[in-house]
């Protein structure tokens, strides 16, 4: 049940952000006469603006649950002038702004942890966020530019029990994921965002509403030019509620048109459509480390974030998966490792523990650097809960997959369980073959008959020449046929028992007449 | 009196010297009447049994095939962790145990033997455990076993060598095993009801084989 109909089709038209009502030329025309607001249906827009003011810092994964007190962190914009782009709040203690140059922050800093600051992986980040909020609304536009996400809230308010639960909601998966965010709500994307950069607590849900909102926020707060807000300043205008009070054209006239779109983008007198985000195909994480790690134990807390993450994703997305493969990134190389299910399952506490019995394994090679997950095979979520058939009691047990195995390869290897499949060849010693998922081995039919002359002995093992034993009792005679490649295989089987209490499984060959030690009896 | 009898038929209560288990207690059938009765019922499930004995190959594994036939056919799995040799399915199948059902895990130190075969007993699909240990282990690890097994509805049984007869072992039934003419003898060395106290060897004889086709 992948969601086609989630997703804009390919041939959707480009959005119509220039719904300009008010052409740039002059004469104005008559302004719009009091268009009437859509009614206040419950269907109506609502928008929701995920601001994530602190990305670039809160992307790095620490390794342990507490930053090293004392270390501040920088994030560093390359280029001829290097400037700080973020600072850790250690680091704002002690008197780096963003924006001030690196050398000014060298100054006022003991020793600061370095990082450069990586635009491509901010953006992927914020759309792999969007994939998480998926799980919220089917509209979602992430802004990476802006670190912004934006969801069409109108429809799923009732499912969420209200905006307000809605929102507490995505701050906690946010925030279970490591990132703190700014979320404002309101009937347009431009109040919404509004809101969100104010940190504003406010919910308006009517057209009344959003006006007594937005009418005490200062002109300052609003995204105009710098000219436009100094000539808006000179007018003695403070508020946005001194702008409302003011007619149309006057303001067009004085201001220009960008000022009236705003005001009507706000208000959502003027629809703002925004394209809605498709999820890529494939899951892919990747996750800076704050500090090099040298010690597999220490991989297990920013693997849990990881984890978690993919979780959420998956979550979002409607989709599960059986396998992944975890890369530790070194200075130099890369370790990658595998792990697969029994069962589709998406549970990061389930994946952590087996990635932790798999890690104990590791010997790290080098310091690792960073954390990469991989999977690209996304399944469609099992239709009964996985929960459901683990926890169905006693006997009721056996129509479970085992779950042991894939904890046990984790651990041991991938090689220390497999089942065993019957060839369906009458010797013995080539009748099965190892079968390295003996979970999803099948009911074998009944036996070649040719496997059942042998006898039924527990245990094989090559042939061994041996002496001929004392007093062997007859089992049966294994004929020629196709399986003996041109050799004469007939054999004739017997038991015996050895000075030590043994039950040996024997056999005479017929053509040399010596004997054979082929297995134990039991 | 009614309300005294109730409480003494509970079967959480263990009285020294009651002979039998509590009624109730999940079995899987040996397939020997002696046996079934020696012990209670059949091999207990839900509880660790030690099997002492060498050399490997006397038959103390087949022993325990009409245990893994009905375990196999109730859907249940069985996990054979390091077993000393490969074993035979076809051999297993003709006797009634589903060959798809039994998983094979190999480890080669008995600390590792140890920990899957707790995964094994954690995991409900399993009811059946064979492993195979080596040397001494630490009453630690076999304690951490029994807990498994007690809270599990598998049976777990564990291959020794018989000096560890010399180490005490929280395992809840430990028999002693010997080959003996045509079958096998078996000494319980610790475990409740009467065949521990009486000290009586149990003689197993060997199945006759079935004759080829």
């Amino acid at each position: 049940m992948g969601r086609p109909a989630r997703h804009s089709p390919p041939g959707t038209p480009p959005p119509r952000h220039q719904l300009s009502l008010i052409p740039d030329t002059s004469p104005l025309p008559a302004p719009e006469p009091s268009r009437p607001p859509p009614p206040d249906a419950t269907g109506h827009d609502h928008w929701m603006a995920v601001e994530l003011p602190h990305l670039a810092l809160e992307q790095l994964a620490r390794s342990e649950p507490t930053p090293a007190r004392g270390t501040p962190l920088l994030i560093v914009e390359s280029g001829p002038r290097q400037r700080v782009h973020a600072a850790s709040r250690a680091a704002r203690r002690a008197g780096a702004r963003p924006g001030i140059a690196l050398a000014d922050a060298l100054a006022v800093l003991d020793t600061p942890h370095l990082v450069d600051y990586d635009p491509a992986a901010l953006h992927a980040q914020v759309e792999r966020l969007a994939g998480v909020l998926l799980q919220f609304s089917d509209h979602v536009h992430p802004e990476p530019a802006a670190q912004r996400i934006m969801l069409e809230v109108g429809r799923s308010r009732r499912l969420f029990g209200g905006l307000e639960a809605l929102r507490e909601q995505t701050r906690q998966t946010l925030a279970a994921l490591g990132f703190h965010a700014r979320i404002g709500l309101a009937r347009s994307p431009a109040a919404a965002r509004l809101l969100a950069g104010l940190r504003h607590p406010e919910i308006p849900e009517t057209a009344e509403a959003l006006r007594r909102t937005l009418g005490p926020i200062p002109l300052q707060a609003l995204p105009l030019s710098a000219a436009t807000c100094e000539a808006l300043q000179a007018t003695g205008l403070r508020r946005l509620e001194d702008l409302l009070r003011l007619s149309r054209e006057a303001l067009a006239q004085r201001h220009g048109a960008e000022l009236i779109r705003l005001l009507d983008q706000l208000l959502g007198r003027q629809p703002e459509t925004l394209p809605r985000f498709s999820p890529a195909a494939e899951l892919d994480l990747p996750l800076r480390l704050e500090h090099e790690i040298h010690a597999t134990t220490a991989l297990a807390f920013p693997l849990k974030r990881l984890l978690r993450q993919a979780e959420a994703q998956l979550r979002g997305i409607g989709r599960s998966l059986q396998g992944m493969a975890l890369e530790l990134q070194h200075r130099e190389t890369r370790t990658r490792l595998e792990l697969a299910l029994g069962e589709p399952d998406i549970r990061a506490t389930q994946w952590l523990e087996l990635w932790q019995t798999r890690l104990e394994r590791v010997t790290l090679k080098a310091p690792v650097i960073g954390l990469r997950l991989h999977a690209d095979r996304l399944l469609d979520p099992p239709t009964t809960s996985a929960a459901l058939l683990t926890t169905a009691p006693g006997d009721h047990a056996t129509a479970t997959l085992p779950t042991a195995p894939a904890r046990i390869r984790a651990r041991l290897g991938n090689a220390a369980v497999c089942g065993l499949e019957n060839r369906r060849t009458p010797l013995p010693e080539a009748a099965q073959r190892p079968c390295p998922q003996p979970e999803a081995l099948h009911h074998t039919d009944t036996l070649p008959a040719a496997q059942g002359v042998c006898g039924n002995a527990f245990w094989v093992q090559e042939p061994v020449s041996i002496a001929p034993p004392v007093a062997p009792q007859p089992l049966g005679r294994l004929e020629d046929g196709w399986w003996d490649h041109g050799h004469d295989q007939r054999r004739d089987y017997a038991l015996a028992r050895d000075p030590h209490g043994r039950r040996l499984w024997l056999f005479r060959c017929l053509r040399s007449g010596r004997w054979f030690h082929q297995g134990y009896w039991g | 009196m009614a309300a005294l009898d109730a409480l003494l038929e509970h079967p959480a209560l263990w009285r020294g010297r009651s002979t039998v288990p509590p009624a109730g207690t999940p079995v899987w059938p040996s397939g020997h009447p002696p046996l079934d009765h020696a012990l209670g019922g059949g091999w207990p499930r839900g509880q660790l049994v030690e099997l002492l004995g060498a050399p490997f190959g006397c038959g103390e594994t087949r022993l325990l095939a009409p245990m893994l036939a009905a375990c196999g056919q109730a859907g249940y799995r069985i996990a054979l962790i390091a077993p000393p040799a490969t074993p035979w399915l076809p051999g297993w199948q003709a006797l009634g145990i589903p060959a798809e059902r039994v998983l094979l895990i190999r480890a080669d130190a008995d600390r590792d033997r140890l920990w899957a075969s707790e995964q094994c007993l954690r995991d409900p699909a399993f009811g059946a455990l064979l492993a195979w240990l080596q040397g001494p282990v630490e009453i630690a690890l076999l304690r951490r076993l029994r807990l498994a097994a007690a809270e599990s509805r598998a049976c777990a049984i564990l291959y020794r060598p018989p000096q560890a007869a010399q180490q005490p072992s929280p395992a809840h039934q430990r028999l002693q095993w010997q080959p003996a003419g045509n079958g096998l003898r078996l000494h319980s060395l610790k475990g409740r009801g009467g065949w521990t106290r009486s000290g009586q060897p149990l003689h197993i004889p060997d199945p006759q084989p079935l004759p080829g086709t």
